[in-house]
């Protein structure tokens, strides 16, 4: 029993390191060819480096778009979003945890058809209502169809409904309104549950492409992937590697410090944040 | 509590960056959408002609808005339209994207404005021929104007060739074939057609013409798919992988094959001029250029064959704008379409410059005389063709590309029954626009 | 100021829906909305031929999908390839994708060195933009310069065609999306594991249960909701996810790697075509709506309201 046991162990760990390497390998070589000369592919002569390390790919990649304004604008971007998303989302959890209405059901389920729709091919039609509203080519726009997120209520819905009802009733016998009781009871008891959420949507917002590309057209307020999508289309003299892995590794490096320095806090606030 | 003040800062800063840029009230504002697809800073390029345009025109300002691929720029321009947008008030499309702009009434023809200046006929004569055919309407109205400009052209090793005893390029199919064998090795490709990766259609007309049948003409309800030149012509592209053994089976993809050929992974490419700046800088081997190999339809050279590519310059209105802003929308097209910037924009880039005279303007001049790989991929223009455009090109594109790919891979071994069952459905198609 | 029992009352009654009111019009206006007039739009065919932008369409009931699911039609032709590349994407990614996520979060649970170097090791693909994440893989699946290629050629191996070969293409997009999720369900497990309490395993592990015992006995009935929430979420990202086409090949050769949403994509910008894309849109909502709601009812099954 014991030796099937230490079997297992080892089988265990020669598992992970091989899906630790085939995962990683893409990475590895996405940071070798961002430092090699663009004019010599991997498949000649050393696979690893090339006749130098160089950075001109990511000179070249700095110098094809105006990056600093494009960080600032996705940081804009995902943290207006957040922000408002965190105030509708609650609302809404607390109003499907605890409140009895009618439609209660029927009006949770459509919500939640956010989730089954793609919004990729409602393009048209979504750029015609943010006509409608005057908010073309502006940061609302950007942010303005994710600001509802069935996504967080769902989640909140589940982590609120963990929540202890008796606490809730205690803050109300001493007197606590709507807000309190949501401030103090619901939300203090859900941290993990945000910061869940936070990490989800921070991630597919820095990430979105194809909505800030059709709705905004000035630079000033356009994100991050719109300025990787420059150094993607060169269709006509064929592939960069060099540079368009630099740029990507320019793209994601905030991402990857933050998930690195808090990987730990964020795997344990999707522990408990209901989400099992 | 920290973090509520830094949520609330936070809150405030997105709420203030809300309002973007404003212009002077009276200035008229160009919107100038553009594709991306080469490596260079399209935008930065942009900026300084608008720069200079404004300069010479007080009153008028550019805005350049980059738009992503050919395709993206295409997808977001209808997006924004049908979405009751303003749109672009000039855009670099496709060349091939005419009939489903101006069927859906979006844009004009240019014709208007060729017909009130003083010199119009020489303005036109100026662009070679063969990049116009894309831009008129069967009835001869110009509806757009050559800008970012292509041509397939082979690009050849010439240390390869020279060492393998060759002194010159392969001037017709026969001898392509010879040399490739000659120099594919097992490290060696000796010949990349990149018909692979989405779009074989463009690589596929050079071999249709060259086989003596492109398939269109100047009619848009007419496609000629499943003529046995075209026939001939996709079973010679899918015997160079596989009979012939030069090259993949099923084609080099299209990003590649530049990589590829630089690497010295392969002898001799098929790839468009758009990329002769690129493989002449990186190379470090001597780069020959030369006509794409004449077919069947002429060894003696009236079989060279390739079609038109690239982008043109479109004009936007649905009849709201004021003659003054057409009057403003006009002048940039005609800056942009000038010798001196088209001798500036096909030297920085490499696209061909369209008119006959930029190549008589600096810097162009002294780097075709520096490089004569450049007057090369130009004096091929005497012998293309039009590139693929009809009604409903989208739809008979994805047709076209579909039925190569599927007879290229060897799905459909039987080309001509392929061809046939297309030619149908294409002529379907085209029938309510007859 | 003080209300009255009465307005108190009303305030009561409308209280939840003002709290949903912002959630709610918001997806009414993204979301619904336009989705349920993209049935309307279904059912009509947009004027075809010349002069075609000044006509009305046509109302032709379900033709537009007769035509789609026409093997001769030219839209059906390639819709019906298409369909079934989606479902076989979707159950493959599904398929390999969560088990390979919760056998990574049962690898990477606890208590080892470096723990956050392996999760980062297997998470770091969700953090990428799509677009950059399939230009990573078209240079890792090129033909002539790809590493898969050039590793395979280091074993002497010719290398394989992982982009033109039309049996193998749609294998190759697979593994892209299979990378690119299995650290993010892993997160979802990762969570599901630690909930479960250390003390259940000491318990079973002194009455002799071994490492098999306990996953099938112990984890696996505890992890059961996270599974069907994973599994959910795993379906609406396989058919709502295929940007990374764009740079793996267009879903091609011949239509045998391409997914239904990026065929609409492929096709939307022609007005002829606007019918057919309707229709398939509305199958591709049909679909996910199927798998969602089918594992939604077993993930709700059994809460208590």
């Amino acid at each position: 029993m014991k030796d099937a046991n230490l079997l297992l162990r080892r089988f265990g760990a020669a598992l992970k390191a091989a899906l630790a390497i085939a995962f990683l390998i893409p990475l590895f070589f996405t940071v070798l060819v961002s430092v090699r000369p663009e004019a010599e592919p991997v498949t000649n002569g050393n696979i690893f480096f090339g006749s130098e390390v160089t950075l001109d790919n990511y000179q070249r990649a700095l110098d094809i778009a105006p990056w600093s304004l494009h960080y600032l604008n996705s940081i804009v971007f995902v943290a207006g979003t957040l922000l408002v998303q965190l105030l509708t989302v609650t609302a809404a959890a607390y109003a499907f945890a605890r409140m009895k209405f009618f439609g209660r059901n029927i009006l949770l389920l459509i919500i939640l058809l956010q989730l089954m729709i793609p919004s990729g091919v409602l393009l048209v039609q979504n750029f015609r209502t943010i006509q409608l509203l005057g908010l073309f080519d502006t940061r609302v726009a950007l942010m303005i169809p994710y600001w509802g997120s069935a996504f967080g209520v769902l989640l909140l819905r589940q982590t609120f409904r963990e929540v202890p009802l008796e606490l809730e009733e205690a803050a109300r016998i001493d007197g606590a309104n709507l807000y309190q009781v949501i401030r103090h009871v619901y939300i203090t008891n859900a941290i993990p549950a945000y910061l869940a959420f936070a990490l989800v949507s921070v991630s597919s917002h820095w990430n979105e492409f194809l909505w800030p590309f059709i709705i905004t057209r000035s630079e000033e307020i356009r994100p991050l992937t719109v300025g990787l999508n420059k150094l993607i289309k060169t269709t006509d003299q064929g592939a960069f590697y060099g540079q368009l892995m630099a740029g990507t590794l320019i793209v994601i490096m905030p991402l990857v410090i933050l998930f690195l320095v808090f990987q730990r806090q964020f795997v344990e606030s999707f522990a408990r944040s209901g989400i099992r | 509590m920290a973090l509520r003040r830094v949520i609330y800062v936070l809150l405030a800063a997105a709420l203030l960056m809300t309002f973007g840029v404003t212009y002077a009230q009276d200035d008229i504002v160009i919107d100038f959408y553009f594709p991306s697809a080469t490596a260079n800073d399209a935008e930065g390029i942009f900026e300084r002609y608008a720069g200079l345009f404004e300069e010479e025109n007080p009153g008028v300002v550019v805005n350049p808005i980059f738009t992503g691929s050919y395709t993206d720029t295409r997808n977001t321009i209808l997006t924004e339209l049908q979405g009751g947008g303003a749109g672009p008030d000039v855009a670099v499309m496709l060349s091939i994207d005419l009939y489903s702009f101006a069927e859906e009434g979006y844009i004009i023809p240019a014709q208007g404005f060729i017909d009130a200046m003083d010199n119009g006929a020489d303005y036109v004569n100026d662009f070679f021929p063969a990049l116009m055919a894309n831009g008129v309407d069967e009835m001869g109205n110009v509806w757009a104007i050559p800008f970012q400009r292509s041509t397939p052209i082979l690009y050849y090793n010439a240390d390869l060739l020279t060492e393998a005893g060759y002194d010159s390029p392969p001037t017709n199919n026969a001898e392509l074939v010879e040399i490739a064998q000659a120099l594919t090795t097992d490290e060696r490709d000796g010949l990349l057609v990149p018909v692979a990766g989405g779009f074989p259609i463009w690589m596929y007309q050079s071999f249709a013409i060259a086989y003596g049948q492109n398939i269109v003409s100047d009619d848009p309800t007419e496609v000629y798919f499943n003529t046995p030149e075209a026939v001939a012509a996709v079973e010679f592209v899918r015997s160079l992988g596989t009979d012939l053994g030069v090259g993949p089976a099923g084609g080099a993809a299209w990003g590649d094959t530049p990589v590829a050929f630089l690497a010295g992974q392969a002898a001799m490419i098929y790839h468009t001029t758009g990329n002769l700046t690129r493989i002449l800088n990186d190379a470090d081997f001597e780069v020959g250029v030369w006509y794409l190999p004449s077919g069947p339809a002429g060894d003696d050279g009236a079989g060279y064959g390739a079609p038109t590519g690239g982008g043109n310059l479109y004009i936007f209105d649905d009849g709201s704008k004021s003659a003054e802003e057409l009057d403003a929308i006009w002048r940039w097209v005609m800056f942009l379409s000038s010798p001196e910037i088209q001798a500036d924009w096909g030297a920085t880039t490499g696209y061909i410059a369209a008119n006959a005279s930029a190549w008589e303007t600096e810097p162009l001049a002294s780097l075709a005389q520096e490089h004569p790989q450049y007057g090369i991929a130009r004096d091929q223009l005497q012998h293309v063709g039009k590139e693929f455009s009809s009604y409903a090109t989208i739809t008979i594109q994805g047709i076209i590309n579909g039925t190569l790919e599927s007879i290229l891979t060897g799905e459909s071994e039987d080309a001509q029954a392929a061809m046939d069952a297309a030619q149908e459905q294409i002529d379907g198609i085209l029938a309510e626009y007859r | 100021m003080r209300l009255s029992a009465r307005q108190r009352s009303l305030v009561g009654l409308l209280q939840p829906y003002l709290l949903i009111a912002p959630t709610l019009v918001l997806v009414l206006i993204f979301n619904v909305a336009p989705a349920f007039r993209t049935v309307n739009d279904s059912l009509y065919k947009p004027a075809r031929g010349l002069n075609a932008a000044g006509r009305p369409p046509e109302f032709v009931g379900l033709q537009n999908f007769r035509d789609i699911f026409d093997d001769t039609h030219y839209m059906g032709g390639r819709f019906l390839r298409t369909l079934r590349n989606t479902v076989i994407f979707a159950a493959a990614t599904v398929g390999i994708g969560v088990p390979l996520g919760l056998m990574t979060a049962l690898l990477l649970n606890r208590g080892q060195p470096l723990l956050g170097l392996w999760r980062f090791a297997v998470f770091y693909p969700s953090l990428l933009p799509l677009i950059g994440a399939a230009s990573i893989w078209s240079f890792v699946f090129s033909d002539s310069i790809g590493l898969a290629n050039a590793l395979l050629r280091t074993v002497g191996h010719p290398g394989l065609n992982w982009l033109g070969d039309r049996n193998l293409v749609l294998f190759s997009v697979v593994i892209v999306n299979i990378w690119k999720q299995a650290g993010y369900f892993m997160i979802f497990f990762l969570a599901g594991l630690q909930n479960i309490s250390r003390d259940i395993y000491e318990a079973s592990s002194l009455d002799g249960a071994g490492p098999m015992q306990q996953f099938v006995y112990l984890t696996m009935p505890l992890l059961r909701r996270t599974l069907l929430f994973v599994v959910v979420i795993a379906f609406t990202f396989a058919f709502q996810t295929v940007e990374q086409l764009q740079a793996l090949g267009e879903g091609g050769p011949a239509d045998s790697a391409n997914l239904l949403l990026y065929l609409v994509f492929q096709n939307i910008s022609e007005r002829r075509n606007w019918g057919y894309v309707n229709a398939m849109t509305i199958v591709l909502i049909g679909l996910v709506l199927v798998f969602t709601l089918s594992n939604f009812l077993l993930f709700e099954r059994d809460e208590p309201t």
